[in-house]
Order: structure tokens, then C-alpha cells, then sequence
């Protein structure tokens, strides 16, 4: 099958989203064939990282400086981070200053032409601009439009500053977060509203696609990423109706099974191991040198003895591990039929056996960045050949082909917009 | 008009539920949710797995009043149907040659076994979308590994750099990881659904729960790119490892709970050194307008902040810096979320009578859009529509074989 019989193929999408949610959700539709567009002010930073960046200004901060290739941000960091470009796959980018009345034209033209805008700016930044919704909608009404505000658009809260673990904390995640029995601030951050968004949004939006073959009309998508995140906590709110309780904290222990983190041989290695059920507990039991622990309850014990009994379990389990080999133990615990996996680092999964024979990462090259191999799609299909075209769109990259094929403007008006500093292929900011 | 006001994005269109756990049922809710005919097949006498697993009401098992079941569940049709049986095998077969999508999770080859692989079913109907839920996928040397929520979240998660340097990596809480497959598996079943609208094919979707996390806006992929680009590892327990300059983050002890602190850049940080400065000028002047704190400077700023985040209630807190414009929020438990005033006035959930769970207040839509989410129904007793699906299923497999034979 070939890109061109994608689900969304043909369709175009104006990206103007930052930071993690917002692109995450975006990289989705270009995977499905959209055209995805990103409009880019280069008097701003829509890439999280800053043009000025050099390598002797992160000699403090270790980690952020290993987001760049070799370390080095080079003459482009903005091409270079990867913060922005885990999700640039298949995207273009168009210089565009929305605050000019030139880059407010020619998005408007864009919208003319465009059938689903994604933005995750805080409320009120489309509306200052001049292109909120309301506006939107009038010029295309075709368009499908989804704004992000992460308390949605209306109510008290809807205003409020904040970034992921903030509203992981306003959700109910945060505060049954942590180590067992310990308060929930042992946790430290959790970025998982971040990662709730992006599947959300896609499914929105081909929901919309769907509901505008019959109806011929785009709309408003209004996702608040809360409410969103809200519903993976979805029986617990029915559970605190039923029976007038809030969820603790657990750690890595769960309600209702035996498990634990363990620690394996070597330097910060770990293993997660659970029993599930009667048949996991039997599995273990034929565990060499670990089904004989005299501390673990027989073979027969039901689930409520186990739980009962969770800390001999898991003591008896960190010590037959201790002096193991990571995999050795993952390999003994599923010959037995019983949960485990490595808690795996970065590097392990570069060099991963199961990864590599599923073709998951890909190699990809950008002049701008070299070549090197980028995470793989969230799902695959034989049958849809998801797109994984060009990893990352250098700035203003496509500005050419936005301004003169897809918004059809003269040469002229477009060498004019270069020669006066309003678009540029590199960013300013 | 009736049927006019009824009508969701999703009208029109059938998925039959095979799946058994969390991330099946929450891909096919979305359908569901906003409109699908979602059709769930059981385990006659047992049901799904979410039926077993708790919590219930006094901690007392009961399958038709599991909160997991009744949330993940709603507005979904039942049906109990042994598939191991040749004619019950038959109905499902019935089922399908009508259904847009098929949603399973079985352990990679046991649909095959029972003769209903994705060829035998797309056979019957060429537009059919058929989903495959696994921890591992359907292919590669890990597939016949078997896994729990902890278990993904070890092997795709972010958690080699989640929870404190020095001591065990630690989970995301709850059920997590499976909702998030779940999505990821919602989405790629629509796609291909809409894709068989437009090429008249449809698909055998692969959705590995590894590779959803692998490939998560939880940093996990960024940091997998930050790996490949330059061999480093993200630490655990140091906040923010993304961010530099003026930043201030993470969670601090209020009166009555916990606030999460978001200082992220020099706005944000002035700002907040008004705010806990506001009646020290010494502390004013020697804060303001740094770029970093470190050594004496960073314990001094930290035992201030510290100490009038603890003098005042977590609200108080939250909204006094919110007022200020500082990203400051309260860890709320989720009975106040369910109360708080924000959300109830947004309609966040929606109340429905079960006949016998009774009345209770259910999460409610993930997202507004016209003729978006609505709970027409709840989560039905298991074979609850036993009758009326068989009937169906018999019906539609008697057309085809009069066409067949015509």
C-alpha cells in the first residue's frame, strides 16, 4: 500500500502546538498520511530550545546537553533537540509570525485550505491574535478545530498555569503517587497527563473526519487534558462513592496482586516481577532454587494468603534474585509462566533483540543532524504502511513549498516576505 | 428529530469486543462513548476479567457491580458466547460479517487456535478492521512473554528514570499503562476503520503495549532519542533533567497535603520570590532576578520556600500563586476532584442508575464536540442482550448465505 492510501492522506493539518502533548498528538496524523504543517514565528521559540544555545551553555546542566547529537547543539540547535525531535517525524515547517499582518494573511489562507488545525496554547493566545475558533470556523467551516487547554475553556480552574505534573496532581494521579506507605511527594514527577493527550486527540480528530463525510461540516474539538486523563482514574471515583475511600499510595505494590521492583546483579539493574493469579503462584512454585522458600506459602495458597503475605513473598523473591543476572531471572520467571521484565534503560533498548527483529526503531538522516536511529510508531499494521518519512523538519525548511504550492502566492509576495525578515529559514529567537 | 438529537460522531458504526481486560475495553468505551453500537462477547457464566478484579462495594466480589467493569464499560452491549463451541463460533461469524472492527487481547495465537484468526474473519468481510492487543506484539522473539501493568511500565515505561536516585525505580500508579494502550489502541482501530471508508480494506492492527510506551510523550521517547543522538541515560530522581536556568520545581508539604511547584523560567521565578518574599525584603533583594541557585543559596531558598508552603493549606497555596500567574497546583485526592466545584460546574461527570449498582457518578466525556459523548446506557449485566445479539448474529449470516446462493 502505498502512502497515498493512508486513512489520512489528503489531508492537511496546521500544527501549532508546543512542547510535548500538543506535537505528540500531531506526529499521530502524520503517521496516518496527513500533511502536517507547522507553523513556526521565528521571533519565538516554538521548539523549546533557543537559537543561542551553544555547548558551553549547558556544561552545568549534564542531561540536557546529551538531548543534542554528540552532545552538540551545533550552528542549528532548534534542528537538534531531542525534546522537539522525538515527534518531528513527517512534519514540515513553515516560518510564519501570526503578530504581522503579513503571517495573519497568509494563515488565513492556510485555513482556507485545511482541514484540521490542532493548538495547545494556554486560553486566550488564539483569541489575542485574531484567530480564535469563532474566526476559524467562519473562514473554513470544514475545519476541525482542537484546542487543548488543559482545564478545558471554561470554569474556575480554566485559567490556571501549569504543565504536566501540575495537572497530574489536580486529577487525583499525584496524590496516590509514591512509594508504599510513604507520602505522595516521594514520587517526584510523573509526566503521564503528557502522555494521555496525544492518542486522545487523534482519535478525536478521525472522529470528526468521520462525522464530516456525513455532515460536510468541521467544529470545535474542545480537549481539556484533565478531563481527558480523568477517566484513567475512572474507577476509582466510582469506588470512592461505593465505599467513601480515596486510594493510597502503593509504590509498585497493587491492591489486588503480589508484586515488586527488585534489584538483580550489577549497578542498578531491576526486575519487576507479579503474580497475578493461582496459576502465576503455581508457576513460581517450579521456579528452581525459589519455589522451595520456605517462607513462601504453598503452591495452593489462594489469593487472599498471598496478599496477606506479600512481604515474605517479595523478600523471598529479592533474595533468590540479588546475585542473578537481569536476564537470567526474566528467563526463569517466564520458562515458570510468571510476569517479568527488566526495568530497562535507554541504551539496552537501542541494542534490544525483540526490537530489532520487530523493525521498530528507524535509521533516518537529516543534513542538519546526521544520521541516526529515531523511536519507532506506537502501533503497526501490515496492511496500513504508516508514514516515517523525513525525521524532522529543519526550521523553515518547507517555507517554499508552503507559501508558492500550498498557499499559492506569488514569487514576488513571497521573495518580498524573505527580503524584509518576516520569513526566514532559520529561527531568530 | 429524535433521531436527529440522538445521533453521535459515532452512529452507524459496530465493533465486537473480544477483549477481556483494561485496554481492550477502554479502546472499544471510546467507541462506545461517542456513539458505536459496541457489541462485548463473554465468557458464558464468567465474563471478562474487569468483572473479577475490583473494587466492589464492600470489597465484597460481585461481576456485576465491579467499578473497573462499570466504567469501562458503558454503553456497551453483552453477550455470552463460548468461542470454543462450533455454534456459538457461528454467531460471532455472524457478527462479524456486519461488524467495522474486531477488538481482541488474547494472548498472540489463541484466536488462531480457536479458528477465528484475522484471515478467517476478513475473509467474511473485507472492510474489517481487526485489532490485536499484546504486551509484546504478535511477532518477535519476546512475544509469548507474559506481563502485568508493572511489568509493561518496566519494559516500555519511562521508569528507569522514575522515583529517587538511589532507590528502586517506581511506577506510574493505578492502571496506567493499560489505559494508555488501551487509547493507543482505540485510535489505531478508528484510523483503519476510517481508511477502509475511503479504500473499501481494512487492516490487522499489531498494537505491542511496549512499543505504545516506548513511544509515550511521557519523555519516554525523547529520551530514547536523547539515547540514540548521544549514548546518555536520563537520571533518575533529578527533577526536570530537560530544563536549565531558573527552575524550581517539584512537590512541597502544605498544612493539609501536598502542592506540585512549576517554576520553569525567570518570569515565573520572580514572580514566585514576590510571593513567598512579599514581607522579606532581604530575602526580595537577594533572589530576585538569579538565573541559578546553588550551595548555601539553593538550602536558604528552599528552607524559606519550604516554610510558607507548610504555613498554609494546599488551596490556599495554589490559588495565591495562581493569582499571582505562577504554575502552582494542589494535589487533589480524588474525592475532592469529584466535588471540586471547577469540575462539577464543567459537567466532568455524569450520573446514571444501574439496576444493581444503583446511582452513581461516572468520569464523563474525555472531550466536547457536537454530537460527541453521551452515557446513553450503563455497563450491561453479562449476556444482558444475549437474545437480541443472536438474533441479529442468525439474521445477518442468513442473508449472506441467500446471497451466497442467489
Amino acid at each position: 500500500m502505498s502512502t497515498a492510501d493512508l486513512p489520512l492522506s489528503g489531508i492537511r493539518v496546521i500544527d501549532l502546538t508546543v512542547v510535548w502533548s500538543g506535537p505528540g498528538a500531531t506526529a499521530l496524523l502524520g503517521d496516518l498520511g496527513a500533511e502536517v504543517i507547522r507553523v513556526e514565528g521565528n521571533d519565538r521559540l516554538s521548539r523549546q530550545v533557543s537559537s543561542k544555545v551553544t555547548k558551553a551553555s549547558f556544561e552545568k546542566t549534564g542531561y540536557h546537553g546529551g538531548t543534542y547529537p554528540e552532545k552538540d547543539p551545533g550552528e542549528r540547535p532548534y534542528d537538534r533537540s531531542a525534546l522537539f525531535n522525538w515527534h518531528a517525524r513527517n512534519k514540515l515547517s513553515a516560518s510564519m509570525n501570526l503578530d504581522t499582518p503579513e503571517g495573519h494573511r497568509a494563515f488565513l489562507d492556510l485555513v482556507r485550505v485545511s482541514d484540521v488545525l490542532v493548538e495547545n496554547n494556554s486560553n486566550g493566545v488564539l483569541e489575542k491574535l485574531g484567530i480564535g475558533h469563532e474566526r476559524l470556523l467562519e473562514v473554513n467551516p470544514r475545519l476541525v478545530v482542537v484546542r487543548m487547554p488543559p482545564l478545558g475553556m471554561t470554569g474556575r480552574m480554566s485559567d490556571y498555569l501549569g504543565y504536566g505534573p501540575n495537572f497530574n496532581s489536580l486529577v487525583g494521579i499525584a496524590a496516590m503517587d509514591g512509594y508504599e506507605g510513604e507520602d505522595p511527594d516521594s514520587a517526584g514527577e510523573n509526566y503521564h497527563m503528557d502522555e494521555a493527550a496525544p492518542a486522545g486527540v487523534g482519535f478525536a480528530v478521525l472522529a470528526a473526519l468521520w462525522d464530516r463525510e456525513e455532515t460536510g461540516g468541521g467544529g470545535l474539538v474542545e480537549f481539556a487534558q484533565a478531563e481527558n486523563v480523568m477517566a484513567e482514574v475512572g474507577e476509582l471515583f466510582l469506588d470512592h462513592q461505593l465505599n467513601h475511600r480515596d486510594p493510597p499510595v502503593l509504590g509498585n505494590a497493587d491492591p489486588w496482586v503480589v508484586q515488586d521492583v527488585v534489584p538483580v546483579a550489577g549497578e542498578d539493574r531491576w526486575v519487576a516481577v507479579t503474580v497475578r493469579d493461582d496459576r502465576d503462584w503455581r508457576g513460581l512454585h517450579t521456579v528452581p532454587d525459589l519455589g522451595s522458600d520456605p517462607r513462601l506459602p504453598g503452591p495452593d495458597a489462594g489469593d487472599d494468603v498471598r496478599r496477606s503475605r506479600s512481604a515474605e513473598i517479595c523478600a523471598a523473591l529479592a533474595e533468590w534474585c540479588a546475585d542473578q543476572e537481569a536476564e537470567d531471572v526474566v528467563e526463569a520467571l517466564q520458562r515458570a509462566g510468571v510476569p517479568a521484565a527488566e526495568v530497562v534503560s535507554e541504551p539496552q533498548l537501542l541494542d534490544d533483540e525483540h526490537l530489532a527483529a520487530r523493525g521498530w526503531w528507524r535509521e533516518r538522516s537529516h543534513p542538519a543532524i546526521g544520521t541516526h536511529r529515531y523511536p519507532g510508531h506506537p502501533w503497526r499494521s501490515d496492511d496500513l504502511d504508516l508514514a516515517f518519512g523525513r525525521p524532522v523538519p529543519g526550521f523553515g525548511e518547507d517555507n517554499e513549498h508552503v507559501y508558492l504550492t500550498v498557499l499559492g502566492w506569488s514569487r514576488e509576495e513571497y521573495d518580498d516576505l524573505v527580503a524584509r525578515g518576516l520569513v526566514t529559514d532559520h529561527q531568530l529567537a | 428529530m429524535a433521531d436527529h438529537e440522538s445521533h453521535q460522531v459515532l452512529s452507524g458504526v459496530r465493533v465486537l469486543d473480544l477483549s477481556r481486560w483494561v485496554a481492550g475495553e477502554y479502546a472499544t468505551k471510546l467507541f462506545a462513548d461517542f456513539g458505536a453500537d459496541v457489541v462485548k462477547v463473554e465468557k458464558p457464566g464468567e465474563g471478562s476479567l474487569t468483572r473479577r478484579w475490583g473494587p466492589f462495594p464492600d470489597d465484597v466480589p460481585d461481576p456485576e457491580r465491579s467499578a473497573l467493569f462499570l466504567h469501562l464499560n458503558t454503553n456497551k452491549r453483552s453477550v455470552a458466547l463460548d468461542l470454543t463451541d462450533q455454534a456459538d463460533r457461528e454467531l460471532l461469524l455472524g457478527l462479524v460479517r456486519d461488524a467495522h472492527a474486531v477488538v481482541e487481547s488474547f494472548r498472540p495465537g489463541h484466536l488462531e487456535r480457536l479458528g477465528l484468526g484475522p484471515d478467517v474473519l476478513r475473509a467474511l468481510n473485507q472492510r474489517l478492521v481487526v485489532t490485536r492487543i499484546s504486551a509484546f506484539g504478535q511477532t518477535g522473539p519476546r512475544r509469548d512473554h507474559e506481563a502485568s501493568g508493572l511489568v509493561l511500565q518496566a519494559a516500555g515505561g519511562p521508569m528507569h528514570a522514575t522515583g529517587q536516585a538511589h532507590r528502586a525505580p517506581l511506577r506510574k500508579p493505578g492502571l496506567l499503562e493499560h489505559y494508555t494502550v488501551g487509547r493507543s489502541a482505540g485510535q489505531a482501530t478508528l484510523a483503519a476503520v476510517l481508511g477502509a471508508r475511503r479504500t473499501g480494506r481494512g487492516a490487522t492492527i499489531d498494537v505491542s503495549g511496549q512499543e505504545v510506551l516506548l513511544a509515550g510523550a511521557d519523555r519516554r521517547a525523547s529520551y530514547l532519542l536523547s539515547a540514540s543522538y548521544s549514548g546518555i541515560t536520563a537520571p533518575r530522581g533529578a527533577r526536570s533533567p530537560h530544563r536549565h536556568g531558573a527552575t524550581f520545581t517539584g512537590p512541597f508539604r502544605a498544612a493539609d497535603g501536598f502542592v506540585m511547584v512549576y517554576v520553569t523560567n525567570q518570569a515565573f521565578w520572580n514572580r514566585f520570590v514576590h510571593l513567598v518574599g512579599a514581607e522579606d525584603q532581604t530575602f526580595r533583594e537577594r533572589f530576585l532576578d538569579r538565573q541559578t541557585v546553588a550551595g548555601q543559596d539553593r538550602e536558604d531558598f528552599l528552607a524559606h520556600v519550604a516554610d510558607w508552603i507548610l504555613a498554609r493549606p494546599k488551596v490556599e497555596v495554589m490559588e495565591a500563586a495562581e493569582a499571582a500567574r505562577i504554575p502552582v497546583t494542589a494535589y487533589l485526592s480524588v474525592s475532592e476532584v469529584l466535588a471540586h466545584p471547577h469540575f462539577r460546574e464543567r459537567g466532568a461527570f455524569v450520573a446514571a442508575e444501574h439496576p444493581r449498582a444503583g446511582r452513581l457518578e461516572y468520569a464523563g466525556p474525555p472531550w466536547r464536540m457536537e454530537r460527541g459523548y453521551r452515557l446513553r446506557a450503563t455497563a450491561p449485566l453479562l449476556d444482558q442482550h444475549g437474545a437480541h445479539v443472536r438474533r441479529e448474529a442468525a439474521r445477518q449470516t442468513a442473508r449472506e448465505t441467500e446471497e451466497a446462493t442467489a
